[in-house]
């Protein structure tokens, strides 16, 4: 538009014009462009008001589409997450899950994602990581960390260094499967020394409620003794064994086994939380950018009539000056 | 106890429970037909990185994998 042209023109010269009034000048460089009103200055600019809004506009479209791709990815991986869960029910109703037990050395899994973007639950995990490590750190007790994830390892190494045993990043390269976290839980157990395991994740409940689990996983060694010392592990005897000599021998395959299924379906839950979230979160950011969008508008209405009325009243009383 | 006597081969050898079973289960996969043979191929694919820590200090990560890296 013409008008918008020679409002632009008039922009520019505005410092050449005033510039025998410095006071003037002064007010025009501070003040932000749209409020720009001072003496021989025709422009109240909606340029910038405009830029803002279209870099809004292209923010909500990004987030809109992150959020299909969550919920995309969310379809497929929630099958699988509660098709897990059967794998280690056995174990617990076999061994007992018991948090409570009092170790020596223990070592806290945390389970975060390696991408951004996806809400709360990777500082909820590490809280919880943070929260366990300082009830089971005392005077004889050691306390390890082993992290899964890039965002979990940002937050922890800046305060628990030294805590530190193993980081293991990059997993979501290939489609999760048994064999990869298989691994992964091989590569923990013959790298650190443990009495019990404290996997920390969060668990998937629905698209918007990500409850954060802390599953303990014995080493037989723990789970002989507790089984000595009677409770629901003591019932061990009374089940009839195949393959394996010794209840130690068989004991041992069944932690190493409890440890990679309960890790399979720790990982499954917090990948699928993972993606709830980030659909969540991206959810809410398309609503706050569309707000401001919102906002911005009426700002860009208010200020470009403002600008029209004033070209108005310029021209009329300059028409009726000629006049009269 | 006789803990020593009993050991199973794969024990002794420096395997866990999980490595020996990963390798059956590899030898049940390998025995299926195409086309199910490469859509089990493809659910035991492994990639992930492992940085060991020592005194607060990390060391030289390395990767496991078995894509090869592009």
């Amino acid at each position: 538009m013409a008008m918008a042209a020679l409002r632009r023109e008039g922009r520019r010269f505005a410092p050449l014009v005033s510039s025998p009034n410095p006071i003037n000048a002064i007010r025009s460089t501070l003040a932000p462009a749209e409020e720009q009103v001072g003496l021989g200055v025709r422009s109240i600019s909606t340029q910038v008001v405009r830029n803002r809004m279209k870099s809004v506009r292209n923010i909500q479209k990004i987030t809109k589409a992150m959020k299909m791709v969550a919920a995309s990815k969310l379809r497929a991986i929630q099958v699988r997450a509660e098709n897990s869960r059967g794998l280690w029910q056995p174990f617990t109703a076999l061994l007992g899950d018991t948090p409570s037990v009092n170790v020596k050395k223990n070592v806290i899994v945390t389970i975060s994602s390696d991408k951004g973007l996806c809400g709360g639950i990777n500082s909820t995990s590490v809280k919880i990581s943070r929260a366990l490590h300082k009830i089971n750190s005392g005077p004889d007790t050691e306390c390890k960390y082993v992290i899964l994830g890039e965002k979990g390892k940002a937050q922890l190494i800046r305060d628990s260094k030294k805590d530190i045993e193993l980081i293991l990043t990059e997993l979501q390269k290939n489609f999760l499967n048994y064999t990869q976290v298989s691994v992964l839980a091989d590569v923990i157990l013959k790298n650190v020394e443990f009495d019990a395991l404290r996997i920390v994740f969060n668990k998937f409940q629905s698209v918007v409620s990500f409850l954060p689990t802390t599953a303990t996983v014995l080493s037989p060694e723990i789970v002989e003794r507790e089984s000595e010392a009677g409770g629901k592990i003591g019932d061990l005897d009374s089940y009839e064994i195949e393959g394996g000599e010794t209840k130690s021998e068989v004991l041992q395959n069944l932690a190493e086994f409890q440890f990679s299924c309960v890790m399979f379906n720790a990982v499954l839950e917090n990948a699928c939380s993972e993606q709830g979230a980030r659909m969540s979160a991206m959810d809410s950011s398309s609503r706050n950018a569309g707000d401001m969008l919102d906002r911005l508008t009426l700002t860009y209405n208010r200020t470009r009539q403002a600008s029209i009325t004033t070209e108005l009243i310029e021209i009329i009383s300059g028409a009726s000056a000629l006049e009269g | 106890m006789a803990s020593t006597a009993a050991v199973p081969f794969w024990r002794s050898a420096g395997m866990t429970y999980i490595t020996y079973s990963n390798i059956c289960a590899n030898l049940v996969r390998n025995c299926l037909k195409e086309p199910y043979k490469s859509e089990a191929i493809s659910r035991e694919k492994v990639h992930f990185s492992v940085t060991k820590w020592a005194d607060g200090k990390p060391q030289k990560p390395t990767i496991r994998s078995d894509s090869p890296e592009d």
